[in-house]
């Protein structure tokens, strides 16, 4: 179902790509091309995500994060910058940012992202789920066990954290960094294909002789945890 | 001006004005003393005569007068005039200038036999009948060393001065030229050429100390320039082979009829993409650690556990490439005052490096060592390890030892480790596992001189 978001960005052609591409996912995208129309449109909080690019005419992304998180608007804004480095990704996080995507990135990224936030405002307007299914997938947040098809899985703590966290993204694509960023709490880039080793033996502890596998790989953009 | 003639003149201006000085005291006390000499005799003469007159009257005045012009020396002056100031008796031929009046004067009066008037100290007393007692001295010859002195004091002025100039010309030609070695090589250096040093004497006066200060200036900034230049052409240089690669994958996608194959091209692209900006992030990470920003997220945390989290999550990845991770949990706690998601990088940077070129030994060994004010994180594999000639080699950015470590990022992961472990005020240290390479990052309880941290 569409959702409403707010795009602040001053670059035309990447607006362009971004409103095109989310609106093709169904959504309502309106746009500012500076950060005080930005703030202006941003205070009406009937926005379902707010996407904002942090180096902008008029007023900077982080003035504006900072004004919408002082004016209690709790609005999720995913951060969209050329400034890359893990101080500048932190500084971002620290302002009240849900997340920070470094350009350049890929559609892909950004959309599993966009779909994480929007899930998590979902969350939070639904009562609590004590339990999360996936198919014959059952887990219980609380004893922190997990069960398929009835019977016990044994998972190390961080095979149980990541899979926790594919089951809240039910149905959607997780990226590698998402998973590094939100599983591990790291913001840097790795060199090395170290987050998919874990997901591949996560995925033999829950899908091996299963005939139905739950953990997908999708190509070009990460996982996905779907019945 | 130019700089030499300007330090010649004031060096000259310098001996005028305390030559000056020195004279003009001496001139002044020789100048007071004659004078008040010739005061005191003046005084005396004119004491003792009108005591002969208070005691013998006008005739033991008129003999003592007499006495006086016949044995007493020519310059002596002695007179008696009468109220109207016509002379009576005496050697005095006019009063010329000098007007009658009590006490004493500094004049001029003319004697008898001679035409011009002479500068004379002289006494004028009113006795009791009305007449004028008169008596002094000739300026003349009491004054005459004084004149001596005055004109050689005149030549020694000169004299000093002319010596002051040279001494000037001297010192100013002495600044010149170790200055101008100095100049020099500046010159030389605004030229291009960065090879030039300042020749020091080893006096070790100021001037050698301008030159060693100079010359450590010049050491650094070559180094600077010279990593600078390293930096950029490696930069130039490995960005080729990724840019040429994306390159041929675009071509040949562009080309393709084929649909699989222009997808798996495309793939391809955008792979080399992000290699390429992966290379471009950790440049820029490098420069920001090195420029020290980023203190202002330092927070305090445990190494330890950090190590802990780390080893476990490359336990697998190790695992793939036939290599084990230990980890050697430290005894205590060892908190850290520093910037978690950094040296995060780095030990994970330092973790690749390990299970990348150290996989055939099997093993890696992680350990926390927290020592005083000192914490030292160990990476320790067992493979072909670094040759000492070659270490320093290893932490350059993009420094590559040979075509076998070449593979994708190489170089920048141990550069970007040491940059990191910079930010922390500490450094990078490798070290021979015997056999294989250990990496240590030697890192500061908490770095010095952090403002932000004491502020907080």
């Amino acid at each position: 179902m569409g959702r409403k978001i707010l795009l602040v960005e001053d670059d035309a052609e990447t607006a362009a790509y971004l409103a095109k591409g989310l609106s093709q996912e169904g959504h309502s995208v309106e746009q500012a091309t500076n950060g005080q129309d930005g703030l202006f449109r941003a205070t009406d909080g009937s926005f379902d995500l707010i996407i904002l690019d942090r180096m902008l005419p008029a007023l900077d992304g982080l003035s504006v994060l900072k004004a919408l998180r002082a004016a209690r608007i709790e609005t999720p804004v995913l951060i969209l910058s050329a400034l890359a480095s893990v101080g500048d990704r932190i500084e971002g996080l620290e302002h009240g940012s849900d997340d920070y995507l470094v350009k350049p990135f890929s559609f892909a990224e950004l959309l599993a992202r966009v779909n994480a936030l929007l899930r998590r405002r979902e969350a939070r307007i639904d009562p609590a789920e004590h339990r999360l299914t996936v198919g014959d997938l059952e887990i219980d947040p609380l004893s922190r066990t997990v069960k398929r098809d009835g019977k016990k899985l044994d998972l190390k703590p961080r095979e149980y954290l990541l899979l926790e966290y594919f089951a809240r993204n039910e149905g959607r694509v997780v990226t590698r960094t998402m998973l590094l960023e939100q599983v591990w709490d790291y913001h840097f880039d790795p060199g090395t294909n170290v987050i998919d080793v874990h997901v591949s033996r996560l995925r033999r502890k829950l899908d091996d002789g299963f005939e139905k596998p739950l953990l997908h790989t999708v190509r070009g953009a990460g996982y996905m945890l779907a019945a | 001006m130019p700089t030499t003639l300007r330090i010649a003149l004031l060096a000259g201006l310098l001996a005028l004005i305390s030559n000056f000085a020195v004279i003009g005291f001496i001139y002044l006390r020789t100048h007071d003393e004659a004078v008040s000499e010739m005061r005191q005799q003046v005084v005396e003469q004119d004491k003792v005569l009108s005591d002969v007159y208070r005691s013998g009257g006008q005739p033991a005045l008129l003999d003592a007068v007499q006495d006086t012009i016949s044995y007493a020396d020519p310059q002596s002056i002695v007179a008696i005039l009468d109220a109207r100031g016509r002379e009576r008796s005496g050697n005095l031929g006019g009063l010329s200038e000098a007007r009658l009046g009590e006490g004493y004067h500094s004049t001029f009066v003319r004697l008898r036999g001679q035409t011009t008037p002479r500068r004379a100290a002289v006494v004028m007393r009113r006795l009791s009948d009305g007449q004028w007692l008169i008596s002094g001295r000739i300026a003349g010859e009491g004054l005459a060393f004084k004149q001596t002195l005055e004109s050689s004091l005149i030549v020694a002025l000169a004299l000093a001065m002319l010596l002051g100039l040279a001494c000037g010309v001297i010192l100013a030609n002495y600044v010149g030229s170790r200055v101008g070695s100095i100049v020099a090589v500046a010159r030389r250096i605004s030229r291009h050429d960065l090879t030039r040093r300042v020749p020091v004497s080893g006096g070790g006066d100021a001037f050698d100390r301008l030159g060693q200060q100079i010359n450590a200036m010049l050491d650094r900034i070559s180094g600077l320039m010279e990593e600078l230049r390293m930096l950029t052409d490696s930069l130039a240089h490995d960005l080729r082979s990724p840019v040429s690669r994306l390159r041929s994958a675009a071509h040949s996608a562009a080309e393709t009829n084929d649909p699989a194959e222009q997808e798996e091209l495309l793939g391809s692209v955008i792979r080399q993409a992000d290699a390429l900006m992966r290379i471009l992030t950790t440049v820029l990470e490098i420069s920001r650690s090195e420029a020290l920003t980023g203190r202002k997220q330092f927070t305090w945390f445990d190494l330890g556990e950090l190590a802990a989290e780390l080893s476990e999550m490359y336990e697998p990845l190790a695992e793939e490439a036939g290599v084990t991770v230990e980890y050697y949990r430290p005894d205590r706690r060892a908190p850290l005052y520093g910037h978690r998601q950094l040296l995060a990088q780095a030990i994970s940077n330092l973790i690749e490096n390990a299970v990348r070129y150290g996989s055939a030994g099997g093993e890696i060994q992680i350990e926390v060592k927290p020592d005083g004010n000192m914490t030292r994180i160990d990476v320790a594999d067992r493979g072909p390890g670094i040759p000492t000639e070659l270490r320093g080699e290893a932490l350059r950015r993009f420094g590559r030892l040979d075509s076998s470590r070449s593979k994708e990022g190489a170089g920048l992961g141990l550069a970007l480790a040491a940059a990191i472990a910079h930010l922390h005020d500490g450094e990078l240290v490798l070290e021979d596992n015997s056999p294989g390479l250990r990496i240590a990052l030697e890192l500061p309880l908490r770095p010095n001189g952090d403002e932000d941290s004491r502020a907080s």
